[in-house]
């Protein structure tokens, strides 16, 4: 060993060489690995909680925003329904309020046809009634003066006659 | 246990403190060592009068048995987490299990933040280096006793504070970064690995010096019986957790750099052709 400075012995470092080999092949394989898998995994748990919460945040917000879009939508369908209702009443009411003007000028034009043929067979019958009275007038004034010109017309006759 | 209690307590244990100082001092000697603290301090550095058979096989340096031993302790200490405490990892985590997450995190994020390239083998590498040189270099605070083959009692340094350990670590930690030069860059990655060529005397020898000037200076305290008392808290304990700390982290950093640099991948740059045209008109103007 003398003439190597500080006793340097290459044996004993190749001993301490294969001592620390052994030591950190069994710290890997026992401590470090095992260690260091572990909080690996527990890191990509967490990552993947992370991952899944903002996810599920995602997919609320995206929930929140279709809901958001269909209640948009739904207020769209009712205001467009509650205009085409209100211009389906709209026109109901025309159309009835038209069919009720209709009907009262009918009602109306019945009425005074109703009126009219009343009115022709009142004054029909009136005029029968005259006409019946005048007749009546007539032939009881024909028949007094047929009585009378029979009469007269004997004395004429007889007048003659004697003539 | 209330202030005057606590207060009677310190008082009780300062006095019987001082009495035992006053004592070592009055009765005088060198603490039991045998050596002259030249000599304690020089085979602390050469490991040239005490030495450990291995087995009977070798007489080896009391760093490398120092090694065999911490690596026993960290395999035993690694087996017991396997087996009893990773399978009960919980999702939030508790003390030791934070402890031990903070330890590997420190190590793998070290890694990723250097090298953005091939940074998974580093990781496990400084990993390794790092709980090495701490938990070795702390192992020198048990003070555990061996026979060395010279018949003394020695307590078992730091592993690195032996120059074998030392060189062993600095040129694997080159090798290491040279690796990563070649799988990041091929060939070119030897070169600019070799351009660093002092770097596993360097890495090497500062592992080294920082060790044995901690080790030194604990065993020029701890030879003297006056001056073993509180001295050893701050020296002894503080010191050594201190650059335990220390070498751990320069080693770890100065790898996980030089690997980033090595294994980064160079980029081609393309090359730029000069307009012919334009140099003639330039020289026809200057004609001109």
């Amino acid at each position: 060993m003398t003439g190597v400075p500080l006793n340097i012995d290459w044996q004993q470092i190749l001993l301490h060489l294969f001592n620390f080999t052994i030591l950190f092949g069994a710290l890997y394989i026992l401590l470090y690995k095992p260690v260091k898998n572990f909080m690996e995994g527990r890191e990509a748990h967490y990552a993947d909680m992370d991952s899944k919460a903002t996810q599920a945040l995602a997919d609320a917000e995206s929930s929140k925003a279709s809901y958001e879009k269909k209640e948009r939508d739904f207020d769209e369908e009712v205001r467009a329904e509650k205009n085409r209702m209100s211009k389906e009443i709209e026109a109901e009411r025309e159309r009835r309020l038209a069919a009720a003007r209709g009907e009262a000028e009918k009602i109306i034009s019945d009425a005074r046809g109703e009126a009219d043929r009343e009115k022709k067979e009142i004054i029909e019958s009136a005029q029968k009634e005259i006409t019946s009275m005048v007749t009546d007038a007539m032939e009881k004034l024909t028949l007094e003066q047929t009585a009378s010109d029979a009469f007269d017309q004997f004395l004429d006759a007889a007048e003659e006659a004697d003539k | 246990m209330d202030k005057k209690e606590r207060r009677k307590a310190i008082i009780f244990f300062s006095a019987v403190a001082l009495i035992f100082m006053i004592g070592a001092i009055l009765t005088g000697g060198h603490g039991g060592e045998e050596e002259s603290v030249q000599v304690v301090m020089r085979d602390a550095v050469m490991h040239d009068v005490n030495r450990i058979s291995l087995f009977g096989l070798k007489d080896v340096n009391p760093g490398l048995i120092a090694g065999f031993m911490v690596s026993g302790i960290m395999i035993i200490f690694a087996l017991i987490c396997r087996i009893f405490v990773i399978p009960r990892f919980k999702m939030v985590p508790g003390k030791f299990q934070m402890l031990l997450e903070m330890v590997v995190g420190i190590f793998d994020g070290m890694a990723k933040t250097n090298s953005k390239h091939l940074n998974g083998f580093l990781g496990a590498y400084i990993f390794a280096a790092g709980s090495y040189i701490f938990t070795g270099t702390l192992f020198e605070l048990l003070g555990v006793q061996v026979m060395t083959t010279a018949g003394h009692a020695i307590s078992l340094p730091a592993p690195l504070a032996d120059i074998n350990g030392a060189i062993m670590m600095g040129c694997l930690s080159y090798l290491v970064i040279m690796s990563g030069g070649i799988a990041g860059n091929g060939i070119k990655g030897i070169g600019k690995t070799l351009k660093d060529f002092s770097l596993p005397l360097s890495l090497s020898f500062r592992l080294f010096g920082a060790l044995i000037s901690g080790a030194l200076v604990t065993e020029l305290v701890y030879y003297y019986t006056s001056m073993s008392y509180v001295v050893p808290v701050i020296v002894g304990v503080l010191f050594t957790l201190l650059h335990a700390l220390i070498q751990a982290y320069v080693l770890t950093m100065l790898t996980s750099l030089f690997y980033g640099e090595v294994s980064e991948k160079v980029e081609k740059k393309p090359k730029v052709k000069k307009p012919r045209g334009k140099k003639r008109v330039t020289v026809v103007k200057q004609n001109t």
